[in-house]
């Protein structure tokens, strides 16, 4: 199959079963997608395809033929991280991290369709990604940070 | 020749009746606190966390995300039933999966790993592993071993435990119970508390099971160069799981290196090796690469520990003025297949003002997963009796919950007639009742006729009530722990640690603490910790300790470092050591503008090192170290539903010095989410007939979401503890879980106007409560 993932062209050959989480982490060798539950129940393996989030557990590799997918490694660049990256990091929205990939990859597709999200329009969006440090405060706090920072940089372009 | 002082003394020490001789180490140099008053640049400033960066790009080096060359990955294969024993085991369909390179049983774990026991004590345990070439093939080659099973009869309650024609369940109890009696602490007289009482109340209260679910599992990643081993774990203790490790396989502490760079929650159940790191170093040897066990999530809820549930018979008594005279506890915990007493009854003896105190708690051994501390264990579980306890005593006593509280505040520590170092409660009662309103409610309740207050205009199916509840827990950490801070030759410092960073911010403090104490740019030091191969020992990240038993031995590394940076500087700017400052990684000659930046001084000493030794010193043996606080809760219930939705919660804690503000509040926020779940959401569900967890997932083990999270005011009082320490920091991480449920509870009752007395609050309790 070919997909473009994190923006270049990626031919791989997954065995029927392969789920998309393990071929990514597995086969490709990008850990930044988190396995917590293998079950979709916990949104800590939120990658995009074609910018919709979708939990990559429950989804089989072989499904993803032709689509385009980003992940956590693809979200920025090395030396120029996404905002929400950036917002991430200064409003202390991740304590161990662990589910911070699944969290930026669901706030990513947010943003990316409203670009100015209510409180209640970014709990709906983030219900499905737990986060067991109790770290939710800050990372509603985050994304709208992130979500200014986007609208301002678009405004001086 | 001069002799360096000798840093250890013995001294004589009775331990319960025997003297024992104990060593004690001494610092080889004291330091004065840092006061209220300090100046202080690095240390109480809200610095952004180091590692938040590699946190945002998914790959600060968690060790499920390690791909070491040829890493083959493990299974475990885990008993579905509760007690019995191992028959034939079948491996030949599991052998032949292509791409499986090993199979481990039994006879094959040395006898100190206590691995695939063949009596069968709990449900999860594990009777077998499979190493394959990747992760899949593992898990789908495990489940093809066939394991014939005997089945025993089983005790998974402490009524089955503790029945008289129950068998042991393990082999070699003399009866199922911890400590073979029940346990029974007492101050005062209790009869004679109760007489004296003008109210007296009597409740049972019942807490669930509850599962710590860090969301990386349990994880190691074994390595071995000939003889040596490389364990990378996920881990809250690198020394702990060291030490385990070099026991279990007999080797030498010296050739067991273990490493942990990130880890993905622990909350308490992550302080030891275990089944998975034994696997994966076993494996490893007999195969000759790197092997990563990672336990599966199924395992992770099943068999990595618990908080016990409980249940707790209170009774308490008070005077008319609200002066508790007695309290009485009579609780029943069942730990599992191993444990300790992390009891609900420390705090009874703890919180609140009372001279007649006496607990008596079962710890009974049953046939489930062993339990393990989690944040606050037997703290957050006890307050919940007690508070149930106070705040019926105040509603007999008709006193203001708040009033009634304020009235009782222990003053000293009461289990071991000694003041506390510094206990700001009375602060914290006001400042929150301040932040909350609470005094603006009950007056509300005062002036209007019956539930008014309670009510929300519009929603005739809602109620509004209001809880609260104190907190104590002991956070004076202590020795050992060492710290070494090292200039490199462009000035630029590292602090070197044998801690670990759980997610509280370990990396971001100690580098805080040394910049402060060196003078220097934080951008210029940082931290090294989570690798036993590379920094001196430090304890478990447990019962909140690590900040105040690893920051003042920072703090001293960074005085020694300093002074020896000094003595070079003197001579370089041609000044008396004692007229040099250091401020913003510079040396400063007081009273005049000659300074050096800390680079130019050490890139003339080229690769001389200049470095400095610090250790913690002992606690005061005069004082309790405590941190404590108050919670209040506000909360809607939906009287047709049964839905509790928690609106507010403002918390105000006194930890002594808080090193970052920003981390700390983080942490006080996870705390009381945890604390939020416990009380509404969580409860491991276990079938008694079958000894079988049910809830083993995230769909059906519910922690909280975004979705349920109430507005949070969260903050510590302003201050320093000198003579706790001389950072003057206490711990925080388990103070802030222990008063959210109770206080979430109390507002419940309150709005229903009964009694909660079993968590979680889920709906069909809230209905078969208003029935009642």
């Amino acid at each position: 199959m070919h997909i473009s993932l994190n923006g270049r062209p990626v031919d791989a050959l997954p065995a029927g079963h392969v789920t998309l989480l393990d071929l990514l982490r597995d086969e490709l060798a990008l850990t930044g997608t988190k396995r917590v539950c293998d079950r979709g129940a916990c949104g800590a393996c939120t990658v995009l395809v074609d910018g919709r989030p979708v939990y990559s557990c429950l989804t089989l590799a072989n499904g993803c033929d032709g689509h385009e997918l980003r992940t956590i490694e693809g979200l920025g660049a090395p030396g120029a991280p996404h905002p929400l990256q950036q917002a991430f990091a200064l409003e202390d929205a991740a304590q161990c991290g662990f589910c911070t990939p699944g969290q930026l990859m669901a706030a990513a597709a947010l943003l990316a369709k409203n670009a100015d999200p209510t409180d209640d329009e970014i709990v709906a969006a983030m219900s499905g990604n737990l986060c067991r440090c109790g770290t939710y405060p800050k990372i509603v706090r985050a994304i709208r940070r992130a979500a200014s920072m986007i609208r301002e940089t678009k405004s001086n372009v | 020749m001069s002799e360096p002082k000798s840093r250890f003394i013995t001294t004589t020490v009775e331990v319960e009746g025997r003297t024992e001789q104990r060593v004690v180490e001494m610092p080889t140099f004291e330091l004065e606190p840092w006061g209220e008053d300090a100046q202080l640049t690095h240390v109480g400033a809200r610095a952004t966390r180091v590692d938040a960066g590699t946190k945002a790009t998914g790959n600060p080096g968690y060790t499920t995300d390690l791909r070491r060359q040829h890493q083959a990955y493990a299974a475990i294969l885990r008993s579905t039933i509760a007690r019995g024993k191992v028959g034939r085991i079948d491996t030949t369909a599991a052998r032949a999966v292509p791409g499986v390179l090993d199979v481990l049983l039994h006879a094959d774990a040395p006898a100190k790993t206590r691995l695939f026991l063949q009596e069968i004590t709990y449900h999860g345990q594990p009777l077998a592993a499979v190493c394959a070439t990747s992760q899949e093939i593992a898990e789908r080659a495990v489940k093809l071993i066939a394991v014939e099973v005997e089945k025993a009869r089983h005790s998974v309650t402490v009524a089955q435990a503790t029945a008289p024609d129950a068998l042991p369940v393990r082999p070699g109890l003399p009866n199922n119970l911890l400590f073979k009696e029940p346990r029974v602490n007492s101050r005062g007289d209790v009869a004679a508390g109760f007489a004296a009482a003008d109210v007296i109340i009597e409740r049972e209260v019942h807490t669930p099971c509850v599962l710590h679910t860090a969301l990386e599992p349990h994880s190691a990643v074994c390595e071995w160069d000939g003889d040596k081993l490389t364990v990378w774990e996920s881990t809250q203790g690198i020394f702990r799981v060291r030490d385990n490790m070099a026991k279990a396989l007999g080797i030498p502490l010296t050739n067991v290196r273990v490493i942990c760079e990130a880890m993905g929650g622990g909350f308490g159940a992550k302080n030891y090796a275990a089944a998975h790191t034994y696997i994966a170093a076993l494996f490893s040897k007999r195969l000759g690469r790197p092997v990563m066990c990672a336990v599966d999530r199924t395992g992770e809820q099943v068999d990595t520990g618990n908080r016990p549930s409980s249940v707790q018979r209170i009774k308490m008594g008070a005077k008319k003025d609200g002066t508790l005279t007695a309290i009485e506890l009579v609780a029943e915990v069942p730990l599992g297949i191993g444990g300790w007493e992390g009891g609900p009854g420390e705090i009874y003896h703890e919180l609140y003002a009372c001279p007649n105190v006496r607990t008596h708690e079962t710890f009974a051994f049953v046939n489930t997963a062993a339990m393990a501390a989690f944040r606050a264990p037997g703290h957050a579980e006890g307050a919940v009796g007690l508070e149930a306890g106070m705040n019926a005593l105040a509603a007999a006593l008709e006193m203001d919950g708040l009033e009634f509280r304020r009235h009782n505040i222990a003053t000293f520590d009461q289990k071991k007639n000694r003041p506390y170092t510094g206990n700001r409660l009375a602060e914290c009662y006001d400042e929150g009742a301040r932040r909350f309103g609470w005094n603006e409610w009950m007056r509300e309740r005062g002036n209007k006729a019956g539930n008014a207050a309670r009510r929300v205009k519009g929603k005739p199916h809602l109620r509004r009530g209001v809880g609260l509840s104190a907190q104590i827990w002991s956070t004076g950490g202590g020795p050992p722990s060492y710290a070494t801070v090292r200039f490199n030759n462009d000035g630029s410092a590292d602090v070197l640690a044998g801690s670990q960073d759980l997610g509280t911010g370990t990396r971001t403090i100690l580098a805080q603490v040394a910049a402060e104490a060196l003078g220097h740019e934080l951008s210029q030091v940082r931290a090294i910790i989570g690798d036993t191969g590379a920094t001196p020992y430090a304890g478990n990240s447990w019962g909140s300790m690590t900040v105040a038993s690893l920051t003042p031995a920072v703090r001293m590394a960074a005085v020694d470092a300093r002074s020896a940076l000094l003595d070079a500087a003197s001579g370089l700017l041609n000044a008396p050591k004692d007229s040099l400052e250091t401020r913003n990684g510079r040396v400063h000659v007081a009273g005049s503008d000659r300074s050096m930046a800390f680079g130019e001084i050490t890139a003339k000493l080229g690769n001389v090192m200049i470095q400095g030794q610090g250790s913690r010193g002992p606690n005061p043996q005069d004082a309790g170290i405590v941190t404590t606080g108050v919670q209040f809760a506000e909360v809607e219930v939906d009287v047709t539903t049964g839905v509790v939705r928690v609106l507010r919660i403002v918390a105000v804690h006194d930890a002594g010095r808080i090193v970052n503000p920003t981390l700390a509040e983080s942490q006080l926020e996870g705390g009381i989410i945890q604390g939020l779940g416990f009380a509404l959401f969580e409860e491991r569900i276990l079938d008694a007939r079958m000894g079988l967890p049910l809830n083993v997932g995230l769909h059906d083990y519910k922690i909280p979401t975004m979705a349920d999270i109430p507005q949070i005011d969260g903050i510590f009082l302003d201050g320093a503890d000198t003579k706790a320490n001389h950072v003057g920091a206490r711990g925080i991480a388990e103070p802030a879980i222990v008063p959210t449920a109770p206080a979430i509870a109390g507002a419940v009752a309150d709005a229903l106007g009964v009694d909660v007395l079993e968590l979680p609050i889920t709906p069909w309790r809230v209905l078969s409560a208003l029935k009642r």
